[in-house]
């Protein structure tokens, strides 16, 4: 038997192997800038951490998703059986070497991730404590409202369905537009009076479920001057899709000006669409199947809008 | 010398008629049939129930049904999907596959898996039935998250939530009888010779697969039961009123409902390891390291639950914990995806219509597992989940990869259980609109979901419609492509050519039964097994006088 | 030279039986899992757990009760021992002794049922409390009905002729009984 020649890759093979990892890699990295396209702007101190992490995983998986694709398709291309050829192709039944890089790479590249990703976490310090509260009560009962006991700059957030008020103890404001002021943190107090709501604000990238029967700690800090659209993202019912708010965000003058201005308004309904649709669905021969009746709007200060154009 | 003598009605088709697939009838073959016909006629009604989420979305504002209906029919599009299609057609699988694949006559408890199978029309018209009760179905997604899943607005005993949760209990029986049969199954039967690590993948990932089932099903069941008695009977174990938690409720549901995706998903990758040796006529590389994988998914399935609900009311070091326990999945479903790569690396390539949905489902699985890292990591995740790019994440996986491998086996194994062959031309239609209309539907929910477009909406900002309206184009596309799937079944099996024992020229069990196989398969003469499996190009033989038992087969 | 079978294909599916039967339990108990960790994650999480007017739960009852249940595991194993000696009189009177001790526990838990103050609305503590010695209860019920069936199965001529899967299937089920009761008892009535 004759031995086969030690195996010696050719060298137009090695050749067009590196120019084919080269440009997957100048691919990726194209990919990973592109990826910045595909988000909202940038508003708080979160997104661009946030983004990074994202461009980076987007290039990493262009390469291991090109990588495969690539070679599937060479393997598709050359490696067919010609049409009449109904035999067998080389039993190769395995690499012992090969499994241990396909395993260790991999894990190694994952929890690199995820190590970035905790540090990441870690600096946006987003989630604060969650304490377990009773219920609101009316309040006339408690001897006023629970964020009348909160530090002066928190800000709390009651959903509802279907609607955001946004109140503002230091200053005696409430609203359903929520006003910021940009580069200042802002810690929020999110309670929800009825089922689970989603306060998700994308420009911002951050995200928390606003549990009833819980007070959440929430903490950003917005960074770009602007109309932002605040919505529920934790399926609420009827109107969940509806339940949406505007986020301006302003300079520190601008914000105190409102806030003092908004103190004198006298209160009136706050913004809830869900209200006006129930109302026009009762007029309707065949409305559609049960659904809960939406809360009234929350009397507030300062309505807003949800209507003017937003950023993001 | 004794020849293999077969059982009487060898090499004849199925004496029994069309009418036994109506029938408790106890044989697994037929079972399995029942299962995946009945499977597939869900799958139109969640189908169809699709095609009206997309009609409603490809514009902006809530124009085509009333929000409740939306909501009604969302939810119902997920649980028909879910538990009425996907985890019946997978069992109808596991019943034709598991026997034939190990040599035994049938499974282990005949009655209890027809039994098991009629749960499934039970329940289905439970919830087919809740439809048309006052108030309509239930309509909070098909997790029914508390407290807005037992609202209850009408305030009736009788109600859409509660058929719902009574549908899904008798679900979770089903399918425990379904799992400690194809465990004790597959542990007790095989056939002499065949160890675990001579036994094919597809029985690998079943046995994988029913394990989860049998653990984390009854977590399910227990937290379902409380929300049902606090729907029914006003308890508060979910209600903060009364002391309750909601986010107790989402630790059950996902407990089980994450390890509920690997069912999803172990099967196929056993039908793609089963697949793609054949069509590349090469061993599968690596087979004991797929193997292993399998049962190392398992295990990490366990405990990574809590990266479905990170920005829900959990603390910042479970949200680190479970990241890093999510990451660790990627390592063993690495170890099958280039398994499957070296496999077909330097074969010989057969692209009929089984290799085709392999070779689809695995490119939109390697593009969902990107999506997937995304999602594990728990700063990104915090922006997406909850959007439609978590929709585009599972339906990649879902009907990208789990469909179209499910697609795959049906082409592939067709001859075996019909005794007929299915048109090659109709099925490379069927893979084209298909891998087309799944693309071009839920690529674009990614961009959809990066730029805040929530999940479950009636309605959203215009500046979403661009990618909703594409998103719906395929959906539509979709629709369609399934007219050439149902016609190709249909007439194959009615007057299809007759099929051989082996007309792919594989190595397993199953094929050195004829098509379609006796009752009881292979009866008093089952080989004795004396090879690993996919031994492509060895030259060598799978069982103990294989040439007899191929004689046989030829001469019928 | 003939194609042997393995044995197990000659026996039918009567020897699979225990094998099913014991996955069946791995998987139940999860269940009972699912309830124990969520009376554990509601107890320490809530802010008033006992429902107004209820100081706790009396012991002294429950634990009697807990010590019947738990020696009706040690009787039901010595009838077991005894039907392997072929002493079907004992068999059947260990049996019948083991019965009779699960249905004085199941007696006990209604005579403590209706002498509390509180019931399964009474906020979480009223609803796990019912709900965990509700759902054991009735497992204690069923174990006494597959015991029974046992029972009248053992007076037919040639029952124990294809083995004895189900006399130890339903031995094991008592035996699962009682381990899910220990701990139940430690959770609800010495975690106090």
């Amino acid at each position: 038997m004759t031995n086969a020649p030690p195996s010696s890759i050719k060298l137009p093979a090695v050749v067009g192997l590196a120019l084919a990892v080269g440009g997957l890699i100048v691919l990726s990295w194209w990919m990973g800038q592109q990826a910045y396209h595909w988000l909202p702007v940038q508003a708080s101190t979160a997104a661009p951490l946030v983004d990074g992490l994202f461009s980076f995983e987007t290039a990493l998986g262009t390469f291991v998703f090109g990588g495969v694709s690539a070679v599937m398709l060479w393997v598709i291309v050359m490696h067919r059986a010609d049409k009449y050829d109904e035999s067998d192709a080389v039993p190769i039944e395995g690499n012992t070497k090969l499994e241990v890089i396909w395993t260790v790479i991999p894990l190694v590249v994952v929890m690199g991730i995820a190590v970035y990703a905790m540090r990441v976490g870690e600096t946006l310090g987003s989630v604060g404590p969650m304490e377990h509260i009773h219920l609101a009560q009316p309040a006339e009962d408690q001897g006023g409202y629970p964020g009348d006991r909160l530090p002066a700059e928190q800000i709390e957030v009651v959903a509802r369905q279907w609607s955001w008020e946004f109140r503002y103890p230091g200053a005696k404001v409430s609203s359903t537009e929520l006003h910021l002021a940009v580069d200042q943190p802002v810690t929020f107090r999110l309670v929800s009076e009825d089922v689970i709501h989603g306060f998700y604000i994308p420009a911002f990238r951050l995200k928390q479920d606003v549990i009833p029967g819980r007070a959440i700690n929430f903490n950003l800090t917005p960074t770009r001057e602007g109309r932002y659209r605040l919505r529920d993202s934790q399926f609420s019912g009827t109107w969940f899709a509806a339940n949406q708010a505007d986020v301006v965000v302003e300079s520190l003058d601008t914000y105190q000006q409102w806030l003092k201005q908004s103190a004198s308004q006298p209160l009136q309904a706050g913004i809830s669409d869900a209200v006006q649709q129930y109302e026009d669905r009762k007029k309707l021969k065949s409305p559609g199947w049960a659904t809960v009746v939406p809360a009234p709007p929350p009397q507030v200060n300062v309505p807003g809008s949800n209507t003017l154009p937003h950023d993001a | 010398m004794t020849s293999a003598s077969f059982p009487p009605n060898y090499g004849h088709p199925e004496e029994g008629s069309w009418r036994r697939y109506f029938t408790f009838n106890t044989d697994a073959k037929v079972i399995g049939i029942q299962y995946i016909v009945l499977a597939f006629f869900y799958f139109m009604i969640g189908g169809l129930l699709a095609m009206i989420i997309r009609g409603e979305l490809i514009t902006p504002e809530a124009d085509l049904v009333d929000r409740t209906v939306y909501n009604g029919i969302y939810t119902m599009h997920g649980t028909i999907m879910l538990f009425l299609f996907i985890f019946p057609v997978l069992n109808g699988l596991n019943n034709l596959l598991i026997p034939t694949m190990i040599g035994a006559p049938d499974m282990a408890f005949p009655r209890l898996n027809a039994v098991a199978f009629w749960l499934v029309p039970i329940f289905g018209t439970l919830l087919i039935a809740s439809f048309f009760v006052p108030g309509g179905p239930a309509y909070s997604g098909w997790w029914s998250y508390p407290p807005v899943s037992i609202q209850n607005p009408l305030g009736h005993f009788v109600n859409g939530q509660g058929l719902w949760l009574t549908a899904v209990a008798l679900s979770g029986v089903s399918s425990i009888m379904g799992a400690v049969n194809f465990v004790t199954t597959i542990l007790r039967m095989r056939a002499p010779g065949m160890g675990f690590f001579r036994m094919p993948i597809f029985c690998w990932t079943a046995l994988a697969a029913q394990s989860l089932q049998l653990i984390g099903l009854p977590a399910l069941t227990g937290g379902a039961v409380m929300l049902l008695m606090d729907l029914t009977f006003g308890t508060s174990f979910y209600e903060p009123e009364g002391g309750g938690d909601p986010v107790l409720y989402q630790h059950f549901f996902w407990f089980y409902s994450h390890p509920a995706v690997y069912v999803i998903i172990l099967p196929v990758f056993g039908i793609f390891s089963e697949l793609f040796p054949v069509y590349s006529r090469k061993p599968l590389f690596g087979y004991v390291y797929v193997a292993v994988a399998s049962f190392l998914i398992v295990g990490l399935g366990l405990v990574v639950w809590v990266h479905h609900i990170f920005p829900s009311g959990v603390a910042q070091w479970m949200r680190n914990f479970f990241m890093f326990s999510t990451m660790l999945i990627a390592v063993p479903t690495g170890v099958k995806v280039f398994a499957w790569l070296g496999t077909i690396w330097r074969g010989k390539l057969r692209l009929t219509t089984p290799m085709l949905f392999c070779l689809g489902g695995l490119f939109n699985f390697v593009f969902a597992g990107v999506t997937g890292i995304m999602l594990a990591t728990v700063p990104v995740d915090i922006h997406v989940s909850n959007t439609y790019f978590v929709v585009g994440h599972f339906h990649y996986v879902i009907y990208g990869a789990a469909v179209m491998g499910i697609f795959a086996a049906i082409y592939h194994w067709f001859p075996k259980f019909t005794g007929r062959m299915p048109y090659e031309g109709l099925g490379k239609v069927h893979f084209l609109l298909t891998f087309v209309g799944a693309n071009l539907n839920f690529l674009p929910m990614h961009p959809l979901g990066l730029m805040g477009m929530p999940r479950r909406v009636s309605s959203y900002d215009p500046e979403f419609a661009f990618w909703n309206v594409l998103a719906s184009l395929g959906a539509f596309l979709l629709g369609v492509s399934i007219i050439p799937f149902l016609l190709n079944m249909l007439s194959s099996w009615v007057r299809g050519d007759k099929a051989s024992a082996n007309p792919w020229n594989a190595i397993g069990l199953e094929w050195l039964l004829p098509s379609p196989p006796a009752e009881d398969n292979f009866g008093e003469n089952v080989p004795t097994v004396i090879a690993r499996p996919y031994g492509y190009g060895t030259g060598l033989p799978l069982v103990e006088n294989q040439t007899a038992y191929e004689q046989a087969l030829q001469e019928a | 030279m003939t194609l042997s079978n393995p044995p197990n294909q000659e026996h039918g599916h009567q020897s699979h039986n225990l094998t099913g039967f014991i996955i069946f339990l791995c998987s139940e108990s999860v269940i009972f899992l699912a309830f124990f960790s969520g009376y554990a994650l509601l107890k320490t999480s809530a802010l008033n757990w006992l429902p107004v007017g209820v100081e706790g739960l009396e012991v002294h009852a429950p634990l009697i009760n807990t010590i019947v249940l738990v020696s009706s595991s040690g009787t039901i194993y010595l009838a077991e021992r005894f039907k392997a000696k072929e002493n079907m009189a004992l068999f059947r009177g260990f049996w019948l002794l083991s019965m009779a001790m699960g249905a004085y526990f199941l007696y006990g838990q209604y005579v403590e049922w209706s002498g509390l103050k509180f019931g399964f609305t009474s906020g979480t503590f009223g609803g796990t409390f019912y709900l965990l010695t509700g759902f054991h209860g009735l497992h204690v019920a069923t174990g006494i009905g597959l015991m029974g069936l046992m029972l009248v199965k053992s007076f037919i001529p040639g029952n124990y002729v294809g083995g004895e899967q189900g006399v130890e299937a339903t031995s094991l089920f008592w035996h699962f009984v009682d381990v899910i009761w220990i701990i139940l008892f430690l959770l609800i009535y010495v975690w106090q």
